[in-house]
């Protein structure tokens, strides 16, 4: 057990690097935790459980995570827990760590993460996975999970990504599939009984963890391959490992305790709002779309707990916004009370609300009428496909009369800026889906200068901006099995499209680079072959991929190379029958299904939303949820 | 907008009639986590704490109303204060007891308020009242050094000003040092402050390096305190608290 040190940083070093405020703590409402901090200094131990949760990437994006706020809150609820916050520390001042020695540590009591029972993190994206790296460097805790010992902590994971954790399989002791607000006690707690007990002999506590449901200990499963170098299986290496790991879910949203008094930055973060979380999942179903697929099924906390949320989390935080945070704003059925409550309640506060992802119609119109923040901002949709025929194949179940309807609306209430988000690159695209999205756009030009003459209002240039990202196959989705788009071919579309709409004035093109695209996907689908590959990087000086200027494409093909592997194995076509990395994970959603959408998917047929009509996807073994209701 | 619609809301708005501010004059303190944040990020903060006090906030017109606040002077990055001034306006008039009583529980970990004093409708914007401000910097052999500085008579110092490097001479800013007030290890100066002529700390420390032999990093691990601001023409130095 080491020791506690409290790390000290000199006001020179915190003056040396840009935005200090994301390196000294002090934040409102930031949970410590006097008894265990008097254990720590008087004896440099306590008998508590000490977790750090730390968030790959920098500061102002980590505060701006929900599930941190969340899981904070019920790893600091029990008298023999606590948990403390650690972001990545940005180049600069992981340069004067480096130099200087310091150790990553926590910003509530200063602590080196190498202190902790568990370093836990949560991970929102791939491109985050050499940050995790770096911060348990810093933090001096060994990098492989095989390296570790009694003395250092149990490392852990969760998040959207850890359903196919293998590329990063090395680097955790021990992953949470789905919702944390239970597990992670679970863990805790049988961390406490080997803390309790001297700590003795980890790998029995690593083969305990794995009896946790939705727990998965990626040391006790051996991965194999053919000689062709394609994945042929995960086994588990000894008896008494399950050969499944199914995800947990909270059933009842309303019965989980919920953060209304998050910690506050003082520094300004991405969004300066606090947030309440309408529901999770999707009635949707985009074929492309993971999240669609993994927080199946839909489950809806009800408008009055909402409300009260609402009114609690204004009062703890000062926020002068509320972001309604889901997948499908619209798709929450108390809406409307939800809003009225709120907006009665905030009444003379100047409190606004920020609902994204809200569907244009009537009521949307009204709300948006009501709230005065929302007059300057543009108005987004997201038809992700530019003919109706692709929009079929992905099932976005949104028609180009739909998409016309709402522009006029926002047009006639006054708004003359759009934003339109779209993909290239989704299975079965051609140049002529390619042609649809200026087609849409251009008509949306056309209707602002239609709709100026109908009502005599004063002509401004329309602003449209089409946004295009690329097409990335996501485990756990009807696409999983589906080959990236080539760059080559991904160029055309895009000088293509750009030819289409270069004299139209109003219209706005945005593009993202290929190269990140490319590397996401290579991780999002990767095996176990990745985690050398992962380190290489890392030790080559990649960190912060996500941050398209620092992100290294070059750099990671060579050491992809050196590895014997290349991209093409992992962003090619799969086999609808070949055996995937992620095989031993349940999502509820069946493979089935996923191989059964893809297959609608090629018949242009569109799947019916949950509430429309079950699609028989498998989540209805949570027992709860949309497929109850 | 339709025209008429916007016709009807500038109405609305001209028609508005012209609100009160009923000021409270906050001195407040601030040090150690909190001190690491912007200006920008501090006015934020205040915001926050005054709406989460329920008080009778004054909200400026428009499409995104903001609690009404006015701060004396900028605060840099990495500086103390212990004398530092904003006016919060309220829509009706608030005794400084209540204030300090509904604030004091809710303000952030190392933000205080020191005194507060009731405007009624201040005449002159706080910033405008500016003029001084007084330091406490604590570096080794910091006083010496600036004893040496007062001795010259023309200190150019470089300042980056829209990605130039500019020179000017801070000399004419230092207004005193207080002998008596200080220590070998930590100065106090009352220095120029405010919109007409500023003298920014890292200046006078950046000069210190320069001429006086201040080692380079004991000058970039130095510690700096405002102590407190104050207006009128020097030498008439004048309390913010008296102005109306």
């Amino acid at each position: 057990m080491k020791k506690h040190i409290e790390v000290n940083i000199s006001h020179a070093d915190l003056m040396s690097v840009a935005s200090p405020g994301r390196y000294v703590g002090g934040e409102t409402n930031v949970i410590i935790k006097n008894e265990i901090l008097n254990e720590l200094r008087t004896n440099g131990y306590t008998s508590a459980v000490r977790v750090a949760f730390g968030f790959p990437d920098v500061y102002e994006i980590g505060m701006s995570n929900l599930a941190m706020q969340i899981l904070y809150k019920v790893l600091n609820e029990p008298e023999w827990c606590s948990c403390e916050r650690a972001f990545s520390p940005w180049p600069d001042m992981d340069k004067v760590m480096r130099d200087k020695n310091i150790p990553l540590y926590t910003l509530e009591t200063k602590s080196p993460l190498n202190e902790f029972d568990v370093v836990c993190f949560s991970i929102g994206y791939e491109m985050a996975y050499t940050n995790v790296l770096q911060m348990l460097d810093l933090g001096g805790v060994p990098l492989k999970s095989a390296d570790r010992t009694e003395e250092d902590p149990i490392v852990v994971c969760g998040g959207p990504v850890a359903y196919n954790i293998e590329p990063m399989a090395d680097f955790f002791d021990a992953v949470f599939m789905g919702e944390g607000e239970e597990v992670d006690l679970e863990l805790a707690q049988m961390v406490k009984e080997y803390k309790d007990s001297g700590k003795k002999d980890r790998q029995e506590l690593l083969r305990k963890l794995a009896s946790i449901e939705g727990v998965y200990v990626p040391s006790l499963y051996k991965d194999e391959y053919d000689l062709e170098g394609h994945f042929i299986a995960l086994k588990p290496i000894e008896d008494g490992i399950p050969t499944i790991i199914t995800k947990r879910i909270i059933k009842d949203l309303d019965g989980i305790p919920y953060p209304t008094e998050p910690v506050v930055p003082n520094m300004s973060t991405v969004h300066n709002r606090a947030y309440i979380e309408l529901f999770r999942g999707c009635i949707r179903g985009c074929r492309f779309c993971q999240a669609g697929y993994i927080y199946r099924p839909v489950r809806e906390k009800s408008a009055q707990v909402l409300c009260d949320n609402g009114i609690a989390i204004e009062k703890s935080t000062g926020y002068d916004e509320l972001g309604l945070l889901s997948l499908s704003t619209s798709d929450y059925r108390g809406l409307p009370e939800l809003t009225d409550g709120l907006l009665k309640a905030y009444e003379g506060h100047h409190t606004s609300l920020s609902l994204p992802s809200l569907r244009i119609d009537n009521f949307a119109m009204e709300l948006m009428n009501k709230i005065s923040s929302t007059r300057k901002s543009g108005i987004t949709f997201a038809p992700e496909a530019g003919t109706q025929r692709l929009r079929d194949v992905i099932n976005k179940g949104i028609t180009e009369e739909d998409i016309l309807k709402s522009v006029r609306m926002i047009f006639e209430g006054g708004w003359s800026t759009v934003k339109l988000y779209f993909m290239l690159g989704l299975p079965t695209e051609t140049m002529d889906d390619v042609k649809g999205i200026a087609d849409l756009a251009i008509k949306i030009e056309d209707l602002y200068y239609d709709i100026a003459r109908e009502k005599d209002i004063k002509v401004r240039r329309p602003e449209i901006t089409i946004s295009t990202s690329l097409f990335i196959p996501k485990p756990f989705t009807a696409f999983q099995w589906e080959a990236q788009d080539s760059i080559e071919s991904l160029g055309e579309k895009q000088r293509y499209l750009k030819s289409l709409i270069q004299r139209h004035k109003s219209i706005h093109y945005n593009w993202h680079g290929f190269e990140t695209s490319v590397w996401e996907a290579v991780l999002a689908r990767g095996d176990r072959r990745m985690a050398p590959v992962i380190l290489d990087g890392y030790k080559q000086g990649c960190i912060f991929d996500a941050w398209d200027d620092m992100f290294k494409y070059e750099t990671w093909l060579q050491v992809l190379a050196d590895n014997g592997l290349t991209v093409d194995q992992f962003i090619g076509a799969i086999d609808v029958d070949a055996p995937l990395a992620w095989d031993h994970i349940n999502i509820g959603v069946t493979r089935k299904f996923l191989a059964l959408e893809r297959k609608r998917a090629y018949e242009e047929t569109v799947t019916p939303n949950c509430r429309e009509k079950c699609a028989g996807c498998g989540a209805a073994c949570f027992k709860t949820g949309v497929c109850y209701e | 907008m339709s025209k008429k619609k916007y016709d009807e809301r500038v109405l609305a708005m001209t028609k508005q009639q012209h609100l009160v501010h009923y000021v409270l004059r906050t001195r407040f303190a601030r040090k150690g986590a909190v001190s690491y944040i912007g200006h920008l990020d501090l006015m934020n903060l205040f915001g926050r704490t005054v709406r989460k006090s329920g008080l009778p906030i004054l909200y400026s017109q428009g499409f995104n109303p903001r609690p009404e606040m006015v701060f004396a002077l900028p605060l840099g990055v990495g500086i103390d204060t212990e004398g530092d001034y904003v006016d919060i306006s309220m829509s009706v008039p608030i005794q400084p007891e209540e204030f300090v009583e509904k604030m004091t529980p809710l303000m952030p970990e190392g933000l205080s308020i020191v005194s507060v004093v009731y405007k009624d409708e201040p005449k002159n914007s706080l910033m405008s009242v500016v003029t001084m401000a007084e330091y406490a910097i604590k570096a080794p052999g910091i006083t010496e050094c600036v004893k040496k500085i007062m001795e010259m008579e023309v200190v150019e110092v470089e300042k980056k000003a829209k990605g130039k490097i500019v020179t000017n001479d801070i000399r004419p800013q230092l207004l005193e040092l207080h002998e008596d007030a200080s220590l070998p290890d930590c100065v106090e100066v009352l220095v120029k402050a405010g919109s007409t002529s500023n003298l920014r700390p890292e200046s006078l420390l950046q000069a210190c390096t320069r001429y006086a032999g201040l080692d380079p990093e004991d000058a970039s691990n130095a510690g700096v305190t405002r102590l407190c601001l104050y207006g009128g023409e020097y030498p008439n130095i004048k309390r913010i608290e008296e102005f109306t």
